[in-house]
């Protein structure tokens, strides 16, 4: 090849490794910053009124005379809203209540149709649910035309079956705004509390709720008429109430959203220690967080004291032969058995066999062993590199073996097995697949601070409960904070450790350079 | 001890140096209870994974006695919970194959190419401040980047999926394409003689080729670019998550690799006027080839052996793809469908569903175990190899 050639070559192989290598940064990036992004969002966001009011509900947090005015400020807003779809009702109502005649002489008609209109009367009155009455008087609609075709109906059927049907179309779009606005904000005044708590507040996110205002302002629906896909098609929702007494209500809203909502800064930090209500739709993530420190620390207690002994036995005692070389081919093989074999030897052995319930223990156990081969490795290397005068100088001022060890090569050593204890703390915290079937549950009380009494029950963990919201949740896809704010806290967690453990090996390479 | 010893601690009689018989044996006995107790701790760390075989092995063995290989290794149908039940695995085994392959083609030559640059052109300091960014790939835990798929890369994928394709082919494709023609069309003019023909030839040749060639590409890009991706949640994605996590292990193993060859041999290259790409190519690299074959090997078993991100992320539909090599569709592997089915799995009579799951968890074992093994005889041949012994 010409010279030319092979700089070019030479040229492009360099740039190729430099690529790959800032494509690995890039990576990085693309995973990392997405996640933090979104996951601030979950401690650091604009709060609603609702949520301050969710807050002082449930957990006690908040100034409840501050509140207090505000609440009142925001039912002050709100309130021509609801003035304006009580007017509607009762016009409607009046509408149905011009129905009541012509349905009277029709319940005294003896035969089928007569006493099916006089049973649905019974539930027709100013006293009754609204939309209830439209519910109950759209249900006679196909019997009316049925009936009608019959030979001897009276003249009056048609006119009030089509009567029926103009209440009805605009009252079903009537009750989808207000289901909308029930989303918005949270059941009126006066109307009875729910029990899912989901329900009992209105949006208490201001991203959410200027998501549901556009909701409020615009039908979203898919046109499969043209080819390929469908396009999706917005239509304003005021074009169903055109001059009714709801077609103000747009414009107020809004004009007034804020006012109604009352949206502020605020930072949460109860997401790190409230626990969550109404299956992760509300409050925080302690008992995942708390759950994922018990698993560790459990994990490392049984675990740095087996690897440190069996770190000093291999370098300090084992003499080389084809037991120690295969002790050692048994560790390399345990650091390579995949995650969720570990899970299925904790059910087999720990949950089978000694029977075990799942909960902390069984899942820290399971955890130990994953992270053994890890410790035993760093401690190994860690005694190693420890110098030889060390050793020397303490054998010569005539310590034993055993005191050398304890009082001369651990205290050396400790930053570097410090630093294998800490990445391998990351690890454990990060695992799920050991622990789906030995501690994990979706689902659970926060665990007692007290060891005695947490180490039977299973726990939430971050990383189990990561893949159980965003997989088997119900509303998986209202929750995405929630679910970017955990991944952004178990990332954190993780990273702080490995960072923390970076430095310390800085330390110690430092240190030996002297 | 009494004052005058105090006073001068230098004046000690010799006797009390030495100990008394009985303190020596108790002190030797110590010593060798010690010493066992050490060796007993050592050997339950190291033989848990002699437990973790036999454990797996033991609910393992009842489905093939119970059900034998042919139906478990023959079939791609798997119902386990319908009537009768049915326990074909082969899909599954063949989509954890198929993922692997993939990560592993998405992760050979990124991690290859950033190995070689860190252990030969970077230059130290560089290299040590990069070192984190590996470190902190391999940290986020598997579900994290589980997590990602699912929520971020799937949607894009199915939204995007074509376009995205395409730019990547683009980007591979015609930077490679036009550097293999500058060498193909030098190599093949070679043999003229007359430096003026040859330049002239070189030219042709590279213009034909290249408009060859780029049709080819252009038309494939446009391929890509108007394909649809049904669902996000599919192979292609998968394999592109697990190649970035068996990263780490194939960078640093491999780097180790390159760097334990010695400046020896690249010195001699270097002498004999090759470039560096050269010297790393055909020098560097054989000699490294058992420790990158080892660094593969690491990194196939981080593949085959990750649950979350492929249970989140594969879609979990247990049938080989059509056609077989179709990374566009959902699949379903070894890990997912034993993290997946074993909730539904009744373990307390120990049905065949349950069993069955630990023959799918004890052929995992085995593969990695294999993989390992592999990647150690490897590692230690080459270790020979440089030390001359072989």
């Amino acid at each position: 090849m010409r010279i030319s050639t092979r700089k070019l070559l030479d040229r492009s192989f360099s740039s190729v490794g430099v690529i790959s290598i800032a494509l690995m940064g890039l990576i990085l990036l693309v995973i990392l910053v997405p996640i933090f992004r979104k996951g601030i969002g979950a401690l650091v966001f604009e709060a609603t009124v609702e949520h301050r009011r969710l807050i002082l509900d449930n957990f006690d947090h908040g100034d409840d005379l501050e509140l207090a005015a505000e609440i009142k400020s925001a039912r002050e807003a709100r309130q021509p809203v609801y003035e304006m779809v009580q007017a509607f009702e009762s016009r409607q109502q009046a509408k149905i209540d011009s129905l009541r005649p012509d349905l009277e002489t029709l319940a005294e008609r003896d035969d089928s149709m007569g006493r099916l209109v006089a049973r649905r009367l019974k539930r027709l009155g100013p006293d009754e649910d609204f939309l209830e009455q439209v519910e109950t008087i759209q249900q006679l609609v196909p019997r009316l035309r049925e009936y009608g075709d019959g030979d001897d109906a009276p003249k009056e059927i048609a006119a009030i079956s089509s009567g029926i049907t103009r209440i009805t179309s605009q009252t079903l779009a009537f009750a989808e705004l207000k289901e909308v606005l029930y989303d918005l904000l949270g059941p009126a005044p006066g109307e009875p509390m729910p029990q899912l708590t989901r329900k009992q507040y209105g949006q208490t996110r201001w991203e959410k709720a200027r998501e549901t205002i556009d909701h409020l302002f615009f039908i979203e629906r898919w046109d499969y008429s043209g080819p390929g896909m469908g396009t999706l098609v917005r239509e304003p929702r005021v074009e169903q109430f055109r001059e009714t007494e709801i077609e103000p209500l747009f414009a107020y809203v809004e004009g007034h959203a804020e006012a109604m909502l009352q949206p502020r800064w605020t930072l949460y930090w109860g997401f790190l220690t409230d626990k969550p209500l109404d299956s992760h739709i509300f409050g925080g993530i302690y008992p995942e967080l708390i759950g994922t420190i018990y698993l560790t620390l459990g994990a490392i207690l049984f675990a740095v004291p087996i690897g440190i002994i069996a770190a000093i036995y291999f370098t300090e005692y084992a003499k080389a032969g084809r037991l120690i070389s295969f002790l050692r081919a048994c560790v390399s093989t345990l650091a390579g058995v995949p995650s969720i074999v570990f899970g299925m030897f904790g059910l087999a052995f720990f949950l089978n066999v000694w029977q075990l319930p799942k909960g902390v223990l069984a899942g820290s156990l399971t955890l130990a062993l994953l992270i053994l081969p890890v410790i035993i490795r760093a401690s190994e290397e860690a005694i190693r590199s420890v110098p030889h005068t060390y050793r020397e100088a303490a054998l010569s001022l005539g310590a034993g073996r055993w005191r050398t060890i304890v009082t001369v090569i651990l205290p050396a050593a400790l930053p570097g097995i410090l630093t294998g204890i800490v990445i391998s703390m990351g690890r454990a915290a990060g695992e799920t697949a050991p622990i789906i079937f030995t501690a994990a549950a979706s689902v659970a009380a926060p665990l007692s601070l007290n060891p005695l009494q947490a180490w039977d029950q299973p726990t939430a963990a971050l990383s189990w409960n990561i893949y159980n919201l965003c997989t088997e949740h119900e509303a998986a896809d209202e929750i995405r904070h929630v679910q970017f704010g955990m991944v952004a806290v178990l990332i954190t967690v993780v990273l702080a450790l490995n960072l923390f453990a970076i430095i310390l090996r800085a330390r110690i390479a430092k240190k030996l350079k002297g | 001890m009494n004052s005058s010893d105090h006073a001068n601690p230098l004046k000690i009689s010799s006797d009390r140096l030495i100990l008394s018989a009985r303190a020596n044996l108790t002190q030797k006995i110590m010593a060798w209870v010690g010493q066992a107790f050490l060796f007993f701790v050592a050997s339950v760390a190291a033989t848990a994974v002699l437990f973790i075989i036999f454990y797996i092995a033991r609910d393992a063995i009842p489905f093939f006695r119970l059900r034998g290989f042919q139906e478990f290794f023959g079939s791609t149908r798997w119902y386990p919970s319908g009537s009768p039940p049915v326990f074909g695995a082969l899909a599954i085994i063949f989509g954890s194959g198929l993922v692997t392959v993939g990560a592993i083609v998405v992760t050979a030559p990124l991690g290859l190419s950033a190995a070689m640059c860190l252990s030969d052109i970077l230059p130290f300091s560089v290299r040590q401040a990069i070192k984190p960014i590996v470190e902190i790939l391999a940290a986020i835990p598997s579900v994290a980047y589980g997590f990602f798929a699912l929520v971020v890369l799937a949607p894009l994928l199915q939204e995007d999926g074509g376009p995205i394709l395409a730019v990547t082919w683009y980007i591979v494709a015609l930077p490679s394409l036009t550097i293999g023609i500058i060498m193909a069309s030098d190599l093949l003019t070679f043999r003229i003689t007359t430096e003026k023909k040859r330049s002239m030839a070189r030219r042709l040749l590279a213009l034909g080729l290249f408009a060859i060639a780029l049709p080819l590409v252009v038309f494939t890009g446009q391929i890509l670019f108007q394909l649809k991706i049904t669902t996000g949640t599919n192979a292609l994605n998968v394999s592109f998550i697990l190649g970035i996590m068996a990263l780490p292990t194939v960078v640093s193993v491999s780097e180790d690799a390159l760097q334990a060859v010695g400046r020896e041999l690249r010195e001699g290259s270097y002498a004999l006027g090759a470039t560096r790409a050269e010297t790393i190519i055909q020098t560097v690299m054989p000699a490294a080839s058992s420790g990158i074959l080892a660094a593969l090997l690491l990194g196939v078993m981080r593949a085959l052996g990750e649950t979350m991100v492929v249970w989140m992320a594969s879609g979990n539909a247990a049938q080989i793809p059509t056609p077989w090599f179709n990374y566009l569709e959902p699949i379903r592997t070894l890990t997912a469908t034993i993290a997946g089915d074993m909730g539904e799995a009744d373990h307390v009579t120990g049905s065949a569903r349950y069993h069955v799951l630990f023959a799918m968890g004890f052929l995992l074992l085995l593969l990695c175990f294999v993989c390992n093994m592999l990647s150690e005889w490897v590692v230690s041949r080459q270790q020979k190899k440089l030390r001359g012994e072989v």
